[in-house]
């Protein structure tokens, strides 16, 4: 027993040992090249991503396109003659990891802007810092409590809030008034049954059951279990891949019947080849990217998606998800902003929130002072999976 | 009643996995007292290895294999580089050692393999219902070879001379070394045999729980509770609470929350700790191993 407790001990201060040591390397590498920020040197935007831990699957497709794009900029000679820097990190897909990285980006590496992060709860954590430090973000992640009376962060993706209007419309529609839901237990899917509940109040429509996984779960039995008792008339699965993917995949083998909708975290590969064959049939609200062929000629957006398609595509021999789309039009978003307005902070917030007709990968952005995140619900189309692949559904409800 | 059982079958694919890591603990913990944080991330590369053989177009069995010939070579290197070189191996000096071992091959596998959790082809694809019950083929796979395994190691140690060798040197390792057995020998011995457990553990789990670099503290977390629900020492109480933790975890999820599915684990550890240190199933004192 003695031994035992012993060891417990050890363990813990052999953790922190660990951790305060990894931490100095990583500090380590910050030179002392910070300066203020001024109008000649080199312009600097920051990034940070999801790369390793639960949120790969976004912030790898991300940091790729980031990659791209600073190289085209580069080759077409910056912004306005100035050079630009690209800085990205890596917040492990961590609350912590994200407000220290970001604490390094704004405090040493001194950036213009800051970009991300992949998802909804490092995203969170950043925000009171770019408040605080009077620095433009752009997040890529989805729930609308990111920019909820924010005044220097924006965000790229679509909110939960538009999704779940698309949702709920296509629900009254098809005559369904339950919901069992299944939902991402961190930021992501924070709120998200409240707001099922509110938006859905009207046609009647409202959340009958909710279980939570975590982002990086695995088995999914138990809640599937709870949501074949629950009997709802649809199902709602509220995560990211590949959690999203395994999730539906114990939906099917558990002989669930009832119809499946899953969020607008789900547009890539990866959610694909982990769902398998249980994903044909079901419903998403997607960006445009993800059926970019499928789309009419006509579509507004369709010439800026094919264009990224394939120079994406020819970079790095795989089509980009939605959530390189987010990187896309968070870089974009900056980079027309600090041509317009260079790197004076207040001019380039001012800037941004007086976007109005871009027109990027998921949806032709137009930002108010009062909307942040600045796409309404016609930049989601609804998407179903036949034989693996998405496809437009023919009947939007519109 | 369906609920519960399905459930409970849940549970078992997953405790038999967590069985399978806590032998991994188990048997090299009894032989030098080291309780191998690495055991976890044995697993992970043992899944990341198969995945990217089958990957290049090796067939699944050979696959596997190379899987775990690797983690093999691995566990035997570990031991021989950073195990048998210390003079005075205590518990404390062997968390440090193991935990940076298991924190190396963590970013060795990020490095090699990428961030992105992947998951191996199943075995055989698909599953079917009983009562009621949906069962996948690849859980049949983990609790078959889950068994034979971790019969194939209480064997080992009750009827050959090497595995009696082994519980010498667990027993009375100063008898052992008068009588000429090596401990050097049985550590590596028990290295290799953590390296294959772990191995088998990982390659079984991969379909359906997929692997990424960093599974391994997940798996290496819930192996060591369920060794320790053995008492740490006894291959037999470790499989029990590998079942055990695995159920014990999924009735929780279904019945309680989804949310206190991790902290079973955690829950059941001070529980034993405090009230049964020698484990849930051994008597007090029981011989080890």
């Amino acid at each position: 027993m003695r031994c035992k407790t012993a060891t417990a001990r050890v363990a813990v201060v052999a953790a922190a040992v660990t951790l305060v040591l990894a931490g100095c390397s990583e500090s380590a590498d910050s030179g002392g090249d910070a300066g203020p920020a001024d109008e000649s040197g080199p312009i600097k935007i920051g990034a940070v991503l999801d790369i390793t831990g639960a949120g790969a699957s976004l912030g790898v497709p991300e940091r790729q396109t980031l990659e791209l794009l600073a190289e085209q900029l580069q080759a077409e000679g910056g912004i306005d003659g100035r050079e630009v820097e690209l800085i990205i990190e890596d917040n492990q897909s961590t609350e912590d990891g994200a407000a220290q990285v970001m604490n390094k980006l704004v405090n040493q590496d001194q950036v213009d802007i800051v970009l991300g992060a992949s998802r909804t709860g490092p995203s969170l954590a950043m925000r009171p810092i770019a408040e605080s430090s009077q620095t433009p973000m752009i997040s890529l992640a989805a729930n609308q409590a990111i920019v909820d009376g924010s005044e220097w962060v924006f965000k790229s993706a679509q909110n939960d809030r538009v999704v779940i209007e698309r949702m709920i419309e296509y629900m009254a529609d098809q005559g369904w008034s339950t919901i069992g839901l299944a939902r991402d237990a961190s930021g992501f899917g924070e709120g998200v049954q409240e707001m099922f509940d509110e938006v859905g109040a009207e046609a009647g429509i409202s959340v009958v059951a909710v279980e939570r996984f975590a982002p990086d779960a695995t088995d999914f039995t138990a809640q599937m279990v709870n949501l074949r008792d629950a009997g709802a008339d649809v199902n709602v699965i509220w995560g990211i891949p590949p959690a999203a993917g395994l999730a539906q995949r114990a939906y099917a083998q558990l002989g669930l019947t009832t119809p499946v909708m899953q969020s607008h975290g789900i547009g890539n590969q990866v959610f694909l080849d982990t769902a398998g064959e249980s994903a044909n049939g079901l419903v998403a609200p997607l960006g445009r990217l993800v059926v970019a062929e499928q789309l009419p000629e006509d579509d507004p957006q369709q010439e800026v998606i094919t264009a990224f398609v394939e120079d994406y595509t020819a970079e790095y021999g795989e089509e980009p998800s939605t959530f390189a789309g987010h990187a896309y039009d968070g870089w974009h978003l900056a980079v027309d902003a600090l041509r317009e307005a260079g790197t004076d902070p207040q001019a380039l917030r001012d800037e941004l929130e007086g976007v109005e007709d871009f027109v990027g990968i998921s949806g032709i952005f137009t930002m108010t002072p009062e909307d942040h995140s600045g796409l309404a619900k016609d930049a989601l189309v609804l998407v179903t999976v036949e034989n693996g692949d998405w496809t437009l559904l023919p009947d939007q409800g519109n | 009643m369906t609920d519960l059982l399905q459930l409970v079958f849940a549970g078992l694919s997953q405790g038999a996995v967590y069985a399978l890591i806590a032998i991994g603990f188990v048997s090299v913990f009894t032989v030098s007292g080291v309780i191998n944080l690495a055991q976890g991330e044995f697993a992970a590369l043992a899944g990341l290895v198969a995945i990217s053989a089958v990957g290049s177009g090796l067939p699944l069995p050979a696959a596997a294999a190379v899987a775990l010939a690797t983690v093999a070579i691995v566990a035997v290197l570990m031991e021989r580089l950073t195990i048998r070189p210390v003079k005075r191996m205590t518990t404390l000096v062997s968390l440090i050692l193991t935990l940076g071992v298991s924190t190396a091959l963590k970013a060795l596998m990020l490095l090699v393999f990428g961030p992105n959790a992947e998951g191996l082809t199943p075995f055989t694809p698909g599953g079917f219902t009983v009562a009621g019950v949906s069962i996948r083929y690849q859980e049949l796979w983990i609790l078959a070879i889950a068994a034979v395994v971790a019969s194939a190691v209480y064997w080992f140690y009750d009827h050959t001379l090497a595995g009696k060798s082994l519980r010498a040197c667990a027993e009375q390792p100063v008898a052992a070394r008068l009588v000429g057995i090596s401990l050097g020998r049985a550590s590596l011995m028990a290295f290799l045999i953590a390296g294959c457990v772990g191995a088998v553990a990982g390659v079984l789990a991969s379909p359906i729980y997929f692997t990424s670099w960093e599974s391994g503290l997940t798996l290496g977390l819930k192996g060591f509770v369920a060794a320790t629900l053995g008492g740490l020492v006894s291959v037999r109480g470790a499989v029990l609470g590998g079942l055990l933790l695995g159920v014990l975890e999924n009735l929780t999820a279904g019945y309680i929350s989804t949310g206190l599915r991790d902290a079973v684990a955690f829950l059941l550890l001070i529980v034993v700790l405090v009230a049964r240190p020698s484990g849930v199933f051994g008597r007090h004192a029981e011989a080890r191993v």
